[in-house]
Order: structure tokens, then C-alpha cells, then sequence
């Protein structure tokens, strides 16, 4: 008897997943316990087992395919056999397809005259870019490539009405693609069609199989599309916004090398700056439950316990896994347990379940030198903390000028659970325990 | 011309000869003991004269040795400005201030240390002490007088006024900001109101028209006093000092004038006759006259001419004592070749080339300095103790009044990083000054009989009628209407105004914009001027220094480079060069014209916009025709004002309302957006508005592109904000106008939007201007000046390519390239 194999539901949020790999092709014979195919949730990369043994006798969604949860993917039986039955709906498909018309790869010539706002153009070797300032400006603005767009202005000069038809017509960038080397040969396919920074991880092999294609559409993956969702969701439904400050880092830092130097006995050596801040914002944000809390549609949700995301750099996407009862953890246990679901999640297995969860967040780009900026909530949180760079800073001790480390640090928070004054309390009492850290890990 | 003059024909053909009268030659003959038994001088008097000499000599030698050792008095001191000294020429200074009051102004050159110093302390003993005080109080808030009662040992107010005058001069010409003009006039532009001594002229013979403009108003306002303008003999070759000594005997004033105004101006074109113009000698080598005095012979008159002796002061002051009541009574004006001798270089960087030794040596041998004195002992007139205590006196109070100027702190120099603004602040005096007397205005009709009123009364004041059908050219009010009213208004309101200019009495101006004042104003307020465009705008500058408001036309605005030094270095200079202390309200009509040619077609804002200190403006509608000449009448500030004679019959297009009959002010510098529009910005200057018009129609209708039209209205001052707002929609902008398309105000323009809005442009800014050639005849109007189909070529080539236009002018960068080769 045949059996369905369903595109399993890895999460409660999860809604769909993209088959990432088949391992196995039509007519294959399937053990149970065999990996049949790959695929990615939101937030992790999982492999499928055969949970029966048969021939894999009908693959219904190829290498791409988004496909909703708990939808038959593929069919096990004998062969021959009848599997219309496990058939997706039809409906359901051609619902999929005009959702996702990016999911197949179109390569597309430059059309001259017609529309030629829309062509991607091929400039000769050592020609300029000719683009007016206010279409550069412009194109800025709307995160357009004007590499991609033909000019009708005077001598081909790229204007402002270029600009505007080629952000009609999706040649854009998000904000992140756009500072990226070698962004100029890649086709978006990102939120609006703008240019994402997984597609330019993809693009040096379109830019080689495709020599005479200006562009090329590929499908975006499923954690850059939660990640863009979120993010605009984010942005859109929240009152964000975000407080900068910044602390005297000496404390912190002569405790890190005291750990650096002379833990490694104690096995306290591997303790990092993130894990010090971490284990402050987590005794910290007790006294602040606005910031460790959920808005839900009417009501908040505060917890007890402090969770802590983290959020994580991989070569997937951001990824925030959630370190659970952080408030309950010594320093030791936060650096350890955080150093494992990082690596777990960096290698992409991490259980989904980590994923999510957390009453709080703490982002670090301050190791990128980054000195203040604006993270953004992972909803339904209330609050963000971005740590930034520390950088020397000047003040005046007894009339003479003295410089400190300051480390900054940018709190986003979600205005509409948390006002400014609570939001900035919460820094203030952070600072101080993070200035006189020594007395906090002594509470 | 009247017509009452008439020209006789068997009068003009008739045979005969001109008589000349003898002009007088040194005929002074007096001795001092004679002048005395007269009871002309005392005692006193003549020794005074040789302490004012002195106090001269000490000045000069000063400044000599300053430059020659840069040290004065054992002080290191450097002063670096010009110093063209007048040792030798003390006596032909004093002699002329010796009779003249501060009623009596005079102007001078670019040597009159000594005639400016002559002139004060001249003053200074004719005045009351109450009077000196006031107006030592009154100079620059008093912080001069401050500063001298602290320093000086002066015992009386004579001498603290003197010392206050040389040490206020001293510190002028030093640049520092104690001087009379805080240092801006300098030495060659020394000057003190108070005293009657009204600026030096760097310009050779340029006191000639500025001092007759000042002789025009004391006349035409019933001033007292004489105009003494000072001029070396090369000054006697210049253009505008004869246009000058022409426009100041016009026959007009004794045969057409009113009583009570009739009369030659009350100057005296005074030559100080040193033989030489720099280092070229004027008789012998670059001059025709023989004796400069015969060019008296110019007038019928034979403006009084004479050769005075300057080196000895009692002949002049004889001179004077017969000549200035002369001028003052209207039989002038006068005309004096003064002889004199500068023992010192033209400069002090003079190496006498051009005279031997043996010259100087016999000239020195007669030196005043040491001639006069020795007279007055001879006569009796002084004791050698005199002499050498007057000496004494000036060598002492020389020295004292240097310490004090060359101080840095008591006498610091301006700080222009404290204030950079400094010179900003004097560029223009900014005031509103409806009138400038209250005297009652002299009119000889009311404003409601003016025929040319009554007519203007029956006139649409809009263009269209409420069909929106336009009014014919007879019934409309023009821009020619449109600049009448208000130069009416201010002659019943403001009673100083004058209006001159050629042909602008009978004639209404060659555009019969001024039709209807000849009815109304006597000949002292409108008058026709000679065809001398040097003096007409030189008049107008000294009329506006003297306190009054000029209203003068050069007809053509090609006749700017006729009066290219009165309207660069006198009009636009005056009121920064005084540091605020003199003021210029004058207004200079100048006309665009078409149809006549290379010489008659010129649109010349660029030239005075280029000249720091002139306002320049250039309305293209009746409305703002109205406004901005209201707004130029009522200020104190020289103003160009550009008309176009294509447009003089035009009718108010834009404004809807009309144009107000009432009086109304346009603020210069704000252009104004005469159609709004979202795809392209032009902006244009004068009469190509109405072309650019008619390319905004083809624009919109054939091609669906929007165009935002703004009239820059005035050229200098200029405000882009408005402008930088358009471009920031449109991303687009033309300019236009009828100037020369080279170094027009267009490129100026063009230059500052880049830089302002260049972020917000598609292109760089298009200039749509008249070729880089002579304007030829009328017939090829349309291959010189803007078309409409330049616009929309310039449009399609440089900012929106049109759809399925085909150019006709080549815009091509290839073509500007080629053009800029050939200098076209």
C-alpha cells in the first residue's frame, strides 16, 4: 500500500518548508530510516526519513519547492501503483506558483527601445556610468541598482523617471545587498524584487552559467524570506525606536582579562565580553518586566524567567536562538550553554524549538566595530539590545583629561508596551551594573 | 530741443567770425604789504596760511620717508598704499581752501593729501568751537574725539580739532579702522564730510562729473556754496571732464530755465597745473592746449579762465576772492589752470625719467615752503621767531598725531576675523527713504491734471478681458505706464528728484515712458541732457552723494560702456568706499534695445553684475515694471534698471488682479514663479519670458511635459530659494534670456543651482542665450536672440529628449566645443 510523505510541521509557527536536496529519485527503493530529502524550516535546515520501506514510486514538489506543511511531497510504494490520491491540490499548486513567481529561474535578455527602463543594460568595457545626481540620489533612496537600468536622459544619461520605472519594476537592492562587493550582476529577489545578500552569495555561478544574461531570478531561500518577513512585519507593525548610550568598559574589560589570564584552572577562561552583558541584562531585566515580556494582540505577557535570544550571524541568514532561564544561570553556564546553541545553530541543527521563545534579545555587532545602530524586535518581543564597539573616549577626572572605553549600546524598544522613560531606566541600571560588574556577580 | 528755440537757416549758413576774449596770465601783481594796507590779510591771517603749508609739508614728508625708510620719528612703521605726495604744491592747496567755508565742497584726485588737509584746517578756523565739538561728537559715535581729548595736549579746541583732523586722515590713510572711512577710502579716497571735503578720485579726472552732480543739486535744491573739482593738468585730456564742464554751462540753464534757477552750476573746475600727468608732460608732449586756461574757450562764457600762480598762495586766494562769487552767482561756472610744481616724485617709486636735475634744482630754488615765509619777514608780515615756533608746531603735532595712529593698540586695524561682515555691511546702505526732503515738491500741475494720467485712467489694467480675449496694444497698460506711475508718484513726493537723461524733456525718452511729465515738472527736476553719458551718470552720482535722488537714463544699454567708470567706479563704489558715511539713491534707466543693431541691442546685466555694489534688476511684466521701480525710488542704493523695448507695449499677462493703481514694492532679489509646473524649471531674465512662454505651450500640449516658469526679475541681489524649491521638484532647468550667451548672468545663475541643488538635478542646468556674435540686422532676429525652437532644442538636446522633435540649433557638446574654439 502506498504511503504519503509529508513535508513534516517542525514548529508550531512553521507554515511551510523548501525542499532543499532530494537523496533520493523516482523509482529509487526507500528503506526506512533512509534520508529522503532535505529541507528548511524558518529557521533550521532538516533532513526527512523514509518512516517505511517501498520504492519512492512519485515526487510531487522538485528542489525549490516551497511546500506548505503537512502536504504530501512525495509517495512510497510499490511500483506502479496508484498515487493520484496523495496528489496535492491543484489549486493549492497554481495558489503556490502565483505566489511565488521568483520560485523558477528566468533568464532574461535586455530588450532594446520597447521598455527600455526595465532591460538590464551591458555597458563596453571602461564606459562610465552616466546617471544624473538626482537619479543617483533617487536610486539610493529607493535602493534601485542603476547598473541595471537603461538611461533616457540626454546621452543616455540614467534620470530620475529611469529610476522610478526600475523600482516599479523590482531592480533593487535591500540595504545590506547594496554595500556588498559585486552587487552590481545580480537580479533581486528579495521583498519588491529588491537584491538580497543570499542572492549575491549565488552569483558568481548564475554570472558564469548565464555569460550573455543581464540577470538572473533565483528563488529566494526560506530563512531569508522569514527573515525579510519578520523583519517588515517588525517594522511595520511595531512603535519602534531605539536609545543609545554608551558605559565605562573598565570594569568589564579588566574583569575578561582577568578570566582570560588567569581562569583557565577554573575552567572560567572562555567567558566572553557577550556572555558578561548577557548575564548583566539577564539579572537586569527583572527589574524591567515591560522589556521581558510579549505584546500580544491585547494583552501583554510578562515572564518569570529571563530568555534570552541571541541573535546569530550564519551563513543562512540570522538566526536567533534562545538561551532559556538565563536569569537562573551562573556566568559559567551562560557562556557554556550559549556556546553550544551558537555552534548548533551556526551548523544549522539546532532544534526549531530553540528558535523561538525568547522574552528578549541581545544582538552584537560590536565586534564588527559597528558603534551604534538600530536593531530591530523579533516580535512579539518588546524589546532589542544591541551591543556595539567599544572606542576611546575622552572625560575630564580632577580637570585633567582622561580617556575610558566606552562601550555603546543601542536598546530598541517597542514604544507601544514600553515607554521611553521605563526603557531608559532599564539602560541606565544596566550601565551601572555593567560599570561595577564586579559588585553585580558578587549579588 | 523746444520748440521755441528755432533754428535759423540764413543765421547757420552766415559768414563771420568768432571773437575770443583775452584769458588773463599770472596777472596777479600784489605785494604783502599792499594786500595788508587793503586790510585783505592780517598779520595773522599770513601766517596762518604758512602753518596750514606747513602742516602740509610735514604730512607729506611723513609719508615719504615712511615708504623711502620705513621709519618715521625713530619708529618702524611700514605703510604700503599708495602715496602720491604734493611736496611743492602746499601753497596752490591753501591758497584755494583759504576763502572756502563747509558750505563750499571739494573734490580731488589721487594727490590730495594737500588739498584735503588745506581744506580742514581752513575749516577749522572759520568754525565756532561749539560747532567743531558737534562734530567731533558726531564722527563715528565720538570715539575719535574720545580717544584724542585723552591723548592730545592741544589747549584749546582749535588744536584738539586739529589734531583730531590729522590724526582721523593719518589713520585713514593707514587702513585703520579709526579712519574717517575706517580705512576703506584710504589715501586716494581721503575725505570729511563735516568740513566740506568730499571724496578724492582715483580715477583720472574723475571729480569732474561727481563734483558737477553735486553742483547740479546744490543748484536744483538751492544750496549754499561752491563745488571746487580738483584735477591735475593730464585730467584734461579726459572725456568726462569736458562732458562735465559742458553739463555744467548748458545753455539751457540761462536760456530755459525757471527764474530763480537760471544760471551756470556753481563750480570751479580747478587744474592744479604741476606739467605733468604722471610722468608725461602735458604741454610739449601729450596735450594740444598750449596753456591748459584756453580750454575755457569750450564755452561761450569762456568759463572765466584764467593762469593763476599756484605758487603763491595770495594769488590764488586773490583768484578766489573774485571767481567763486563768479560761480556761486551762476555766471559760471570757472575754469582755473593753477600753476604748480611737485618737487616730489608722481610717487615714491618715481625715478624721474622724464625731468632733469637742473629742472628740479630751479624749481627748488623757488620752493614755497621757504619763499613764502621769507616774504612775510620781508614784509614785515612775521618775525623769524614766528616762523620757527610755526615750525616747530607742526613738525611736533605731526610726530605726536603718527604716534598715535601707528599704534596698534590705540589704533588697531580693522579685524576681519572678528568681524567678516565688515565690508559686507557698507556694500549697500539698505534704507528706505521715501523722500529725502520735506520740502514741498516743485510740480507744475496736479497729479489728477496730468493729461497722461487721465489717459492711463481709461486702460485695462490686465491683459485679457473676462473672455480672457487680449486688449489691444492702445488699450492696455503697458510696462511703459507701468514705469510712468510710479517715477510720477515719487516726483510729487520726494521734492530732490531729478530726471535727466538725452532726450527725455520733449521726446518722453525715446520711449515715451516719461510722456506727461514735461507737462508737470519744471526744467530743474526734468531736463535734457547733452549726449554725454559720462556726465549723466557722474551727475547722478554726485547728485546722490549730495543728499538728493537721481533718476537718469542712458537710453540704449549699449551707452554703458560710455559711462563705464561713472556707473563701475563711481556708482557701484561710493557707498563701501565711506564706509556707510555717504549714501547713493540713484537710479540708472537703461533700455534693451532691438532692431538697430550691434551697437543698440545689448543686454548688459552681466557687466553690472559683475561690479560689486550695484543692485540690477529687469522686469518683464507691468506688474513688477510698477513694483520694482517703486521699490528702486524709494531706496538709497545705485540700481540698474534694465528695460526691454520689445516689451514696452506689453500688457500685465500674469498677475490677475492687474496692476494695482495704487503704490505697491516688488523687494529686489525675489523672482517670482509666473506658471507653475512639476517636469521642468525655466527661469529667464527680461523679454525672452514671452518666448519661453510659447515654448511652455508646445511643451505641455505636444509633448505632456509641465513646465514651472519663475522670472528672475532682479539679477543682483538674487535669492535661490525659490528657484533651488522648483528644481528639487522638477529635477530640470533652462535659463533664458537675451544676453550674449558668454559669461552671461545665466552662467552665474547656472552655476550657483549646480552647486545648490546638484543632488537634485537630472541634468546639468541648460542656458538658452543670444549667439556670441554682433547682433545683426533686424531680419535675422530669429538667427541671433532665443527662439522658441531653441528652447524646445535645448530641451530635447541637454534635458528631456522630445519625442519626435527634430532640432533645428545645434546644442551638441561638439558644437560648444567648436564654438568656445573659435572665441563665437
Amino acid at each position: 500500500m502506498a504511503t504519503g510523505v509529508l513535508m513534516p510541521k517542525v514548529g508550531i509557527t512553521v507554515e511551510s518548508c523548501v525542499i532543499t536536496k532530494w537523496y533520493k529519485k523516482e523509482g529509487d527503493a526507500v528503506s526506512a530510516g533512509d534520508v529522503l530529502f532535505a529541507y528548511e524550516t524558518d529557521k533550521a535546515s532538516v533532513e526527512e526519513e523514509a518512516k517505511v520501506d517501498g520504492t519512492l514510486i512519485k515526487i510531487f514538489a522538485g528542489e525549490g519547492a516551497d511546500v506548505p506543511c503537512l502536504t504530501n511531497v512525495a509517495v512510497i510504494g510499490n511500483p506502479g501503483e496508484d498515487y493520484s490520491q496523495f496528489a496535492p491540490a491543484t489549486e493549492e499548486e497554481e495558489e503556490e506558483k502565483a505566489e511565488e513567481p521568483a520560485a523558477e529561474v528566468v533568464k532574461t535578455e535586455a530588450k532594446a527601445e520597447e521598455t527600455p527602463a526595465a532591460a538590464p543594460v551591458k555597458r563596453a568595457e571602461g564606459e562610465i556610468l552616466k546617471i544624473s545626481p538626482r537619479a543617483r540620489t533617487l536610486a539610493a533612496k529607493l535602493g534601485v541598482d542603476p547598473n541595471l537600468v537603461a538611461g533616457t536622459g540626454p546621452y543616455g544619461r540614467i534620470v530620475s523617471s529611469d529610476i522610478e520605472a526600475a523600482a516599479k519594476d523590482g531592480k533593487v537592492f535591500t540595504k545590506a545587498a547594496l554595500g556588498a562587493e559585486g552587487a552590481a550582476n545580480v537580479s533581486g529577489t528579495g521583498i519588491g524584487g529588491r537584491v538580497t545578500l543570499s542572492d549575491l552569495a549565488n552569483a558568481p555561478a548564475a554570472a558564469e552559467a548565464a555569460p550573455v544574461a543581464e540577470y538572473e531570478d533565483v528563488p529566494l531561500s526560506n530563512v531569508r524570506k522569514i527573515i525579510a518577513r519578520s523583519m517588515t512585519t517588525s517594522l511595520s507593525t511595531m512603535a519602534q525606536l531605539t536609545n543609545n548610550t554608551s558605559f565605562d568598559a573598565s570594569a568589564l574589560l579588566k574583569y575578561r582579562k582577568l578570566l582570560k589570564e588567569k581562569g583557565e584552572a577554573l575552567g572560567v577562561n572562555g567567558i566572553t565580553i557577550s556572555d558578561i552583558i548577557i548575564y548583566a541584562v539577564s539579572r537586569t531585566l527583572k527589574n524591567h518586566r515591560s522589556l521581558n515580556a510579549h505584546l500580544l494582540d491585547d494583552k501583554m505577557r510578562y515572564f518569570n524567567g529571563v530568555h534570552i535570544g541571541i541573535a546569530c550571524d550564519t551563513e543562512r541568514g540570522l538566526l536567533v536562538p534562545t538561551l532559556f532561564n538565563a536569569d537562573k544561570m551562573s556566568l559559567l553556564e551562560i557562556s557554556k550553554k550559549s556556546k553550544e546553541i551558537i555552534a548548533d545553530t551556526k551548523a544549522g541543527k539546532v532544534s526549531p524549538d530553540l528558535l523561538q521563545g525568547a522574552s528578549f534579545t541581545v544582538s552584537n555587532l560590536g565586534t564588527m566595530g559597528i558603534e551604534s545602530f538600530t536593531p530591530v524586535i523579533n516580535p512579539p518581543q518588546t524589546g532589542i539590545l544591541g551591543l556595539c564597539a567599544t572606542v576611546e573616549r575622552v572625560r575630564t577626572v580632577n580637570g585633567q583629561i582622561t580617556t575610558y572605553p566606552a562601550m555603546g549600546l543601542s536598546l530598541t524598544y517597542d514604544h507601544r508596551a514600553v515607554d521611553g522613560a521605563p526603557a531608559s531606566l532599564f539602560l541606565k541600571e544596566l550601565c551601572t551594573n555593567l560599570e561595577n560588574i564586579d559588585l553585580l556577580l558578587a549579588k | 530741443m523746444p520748440k521755441n528755440q528755432f533754428v535759423h537757416h540764413d543765421e547757420m549758413r552766415k559768414a563771420g567770425k568768432i571773437k575770443f576774449t583775452d584769458i588773463p596770465v599770472n596777472q596777479y601783481k600784489k605785494t604783502i604789504k599792499q594786500e595788508l594796507e587793503e586790510g585783505n590779510f592780517t598779520k595773522k591771517d599770513l601766517l596762518g596760511i604758512y602753518e596750514d603749508m606747513l602742516a602740509i609739508r610735514e604730512f607729506e614728508t611723513m609719508l615719504q620717508t615712511i615708504k623711502l625708510e620705513a621709519n618715521y620719528n625713530g619708529k618702524d612703521f611700514t605703510y604700503p598704499g599708495p602715496s602720491h605726495l604734493a611736496i611743492g604744491e602746499e601753497a596752490t592747496a591753501v591758497g584755494q581752501a583759504y576763502l572756502l567755508d563747509e558750505n563750499d565742497f571739494i573734490f580731488g584726485t589721487h594727490r590730495s593729501h594737500h588739498e584735503v588737509i588745506a581744506k580742514g584746517l581752513s575749516c577749522i578756523r572759520k568754525m565756532s568751537d561749539k560747532k567743531l565739538i558737534e562734530i567731533m561728537e558726531s564722527v563715528q559715535g565720538g570715539r575719535i574725539y574720545k580717544l584724542i581729548k585723552e591723548k592730545s595736549t592741544a589747549k584749546n579746541t582749535k588744536d584738539l580739532a586739529r589734531d583730531f583732523f590729522l590724526y582721523g586722515l593719518m589713520a585713514e590713510l593707514f587702513a585703520k579702522d579709526n579712519g574717517f572711512s575706517r580705512g576703506l577710502g584710504g589715501s586716494m579716497h581721503a575725505f570729511f564730510l563735516p568740513f566740506g571735503i568730499f571724496p578724492n578720485n582715483a580715477i583720472v579726472g574723475g571729480s569732474a562729473p561727481v563734483g558737477t552732480g553735486v553742483a547740479l543739486f546744490k543748484k536744483c535744491n538751492k544750496k549754499k556754496g561752491v563745488i571746487v573739482a580738483n584735477a591735475g593738468d593730464g585730467a584734461a585730456a579726459r572725456g568726462p571732464v569736458y562732458e562735465s564742464m559742458n553739463f555744467a554751462n548748458m545753455d539751457q540753464y540761462r536760456e530755459l530755465w525757471e527764474d530763480g534757477y537760471k544760471g551756470g552750476l556753481p563750480i570751479i573746475y580747478n587744474f592744479n597745473n604741476n606739467s605733468y600727468g604722471m610722468g608725461g608732460q602735458t604741454k610739449g608732449e601729450t596735450m594740444a592746449y598750449g596753456e591748459l586756461a584756453r580750454l575755457g574757450a569750450m564755452a561761450k562764457n569762456g568759463m572765466h579762465a584764467e593762469r593763476v600762480d599756484g605758487w603763491n598762495p595770495l594769488a590764488l586766494i586773490d583768484a578766489y576772492r573774485r571767481l567763486k562769487p563768479v560761480a556761486e552767482s551762476g555766471e559760471g561756472p570757472v575754469l582755473l589752470d593753477v600753476v604748480t610744481y611737485r618737487l616730489s616724485g608722481h610717487s615714491t617709486s618715481d625715478v624721474m625719467s622724464y625731468r632733469t636735475k637742473e629742472e628740479l634744482e630751479e624749481w627748488q630754488a623757488h620752493d614755497p615752503i621757504v619763499a613764502y615765509p621769507a616774504d612775510l619777514i620781508k614784509a614785515g608780515a612775521a618775525t623769524k621767531k614766528d616762523i620757527e615756533k610755526a615750525q616747530k608746531v607742526a613738525a611736533e603735532r605731526n610726530r605726536a598725531m603718527f604716534e598715535l595712529a601707528s599704534d596698534l593698540e590705540i589704533s588697531p586695524y580693522t579685524d576681519y576675523k572678528e568681524h567678516p561682515d565688515f565690508i559686507e555691511n557698507f556694500m549697500f546702505s539698505r534704507e528706505k527713504a521715501p523722500k529725502l526732503s520735506d520740502d514741498k515738491p516743485d510740480v507744475w500741475l496736479t497729479k489728477e491734471e496730468n493729461p497722461r494720467v487721465q489717459q492711463i485712467k481709461n486702460k485695462a489694467r490686465y491683459a485679457y478681458d473676462e473672455k480672457g480675449k487680449e486688449y489691444s496694444k492702445a488699450k492696455v497698460f503697458s510696462i511703459r505706464d507701468a514705469l510712468f506711475e510710479p517715477i510720477l508718484d515719487k516726483f510729487y513726493e520726494d521734492p530732490t528728484l531729478v530726471a535727466y537723461g538725452e532726450d527725455v524733456r520733449y521726446w518722453n525718452g525715446a520711449f515715451s515712458v516719461y510722456r506727461g511729465l514735461t507737462e508737470a515738472l519744471p526744467y530743474h527736476r526734468l531736463f535734457n541732457a547733452p549726449i554725454s553719458e559720462s556726465a549723466i551718470v557722474g551727475t547722478a552720482v554726485g547728485y546722490g552723494m549730495a543728499g538728493g535722488r537721481a533718476l537718469v537714463e542712458l537710453m540704449y544699454a549699449d551707452f554703458i560702456g560710455c559711462a563705464g567708470d561713472e556707473i563701475f567706479n563711481q556708482l557701484a563704489k561710493w557707498q563701501a568706499m565711506s564706509a556707510g558715511g555717504l549714501k547713493m539713491p540713484v537710479v540708472l534707466r537703461v533700455s534693451v534695445g532691438s532692431k538697430y543693431g550691434a551697437q543698440h541691442s545689448q543686454d548688459w546685466t552681466a557687466l553690472c553684475n559683475h561690479i560689486p555694489g550695484l543692485q540690477v534688476v529687469f522686469p518683464a511684466t507691468p506688474y513688477d515694471a510698477k513694483g520694482l521701480m517703486t521699490t528702486a525710488l524709494n531706496g538709497t542704493d545705485p540700481v540698474v534698471f534694465f528695460e526691454s523695448q520689445r516689451i514696452y507695449d506689453m500688457g500685465e499677462r500674469f498677475h490677475k488682479e492687474g496692476v494695482p493703481t495704487e503704490s505697491y514694492e516688488i523687494p529686489f532679489g525675489e523672482p517670482d514663479i509666473k506658471k507653475e509646473g512639476k517636469d521642468i524649471t525655466i527661469l529667464t531674465i527680461g523679454a525672452t519670458l514671452y518666448r519661453v512662454m510659447d515654448a511652455v505651450k508646445i511643451l505641455e500640449e505636444k509633448y505632456g511635459i509641465s513646465a514651472e516658469v519663475i522670472d528672475a526679475r532682479s539679477v543682483t541681489p538674487f535669492n535661490y530659494e525659490k528657484v533651488i524649491e522648483s528644481v528639487k521638484k522638477t529635477g530640470k532647468i533652462l535659463l533664458a534670456s537675451d544676453a550674449v550667451t558668454r559669461g552671461s548672468v545665466l552662467n552665474d545663475f547656472s552655476h550657483n543651482i549646480s552647486e545648490l541643488c546638484f543632488d537634485y538635478l537630472d541634468a546639468p542646468p541648460a542656458i538658452v542665450g543670444a549667439e556670441n556674435w554682433i547682433t545683426p540686422p533686424f531680419e535675422y532676429d530669429a538667427e541671433f536672440f532665443p527662439q522658441v525652437s531653441w528652447i524646445l532644442d535645448a530641451i530635447n538636446e541637454k534635458l528631456i529628449p522630445l519625442k519626435g522633435h527634430v532640432s533645428t540649433k545645434n546644442y551638441t557638446p561638439t558644437e560648444q566645443i567648436r564654438k568656445a574654439k573659435l572665441g563665437v
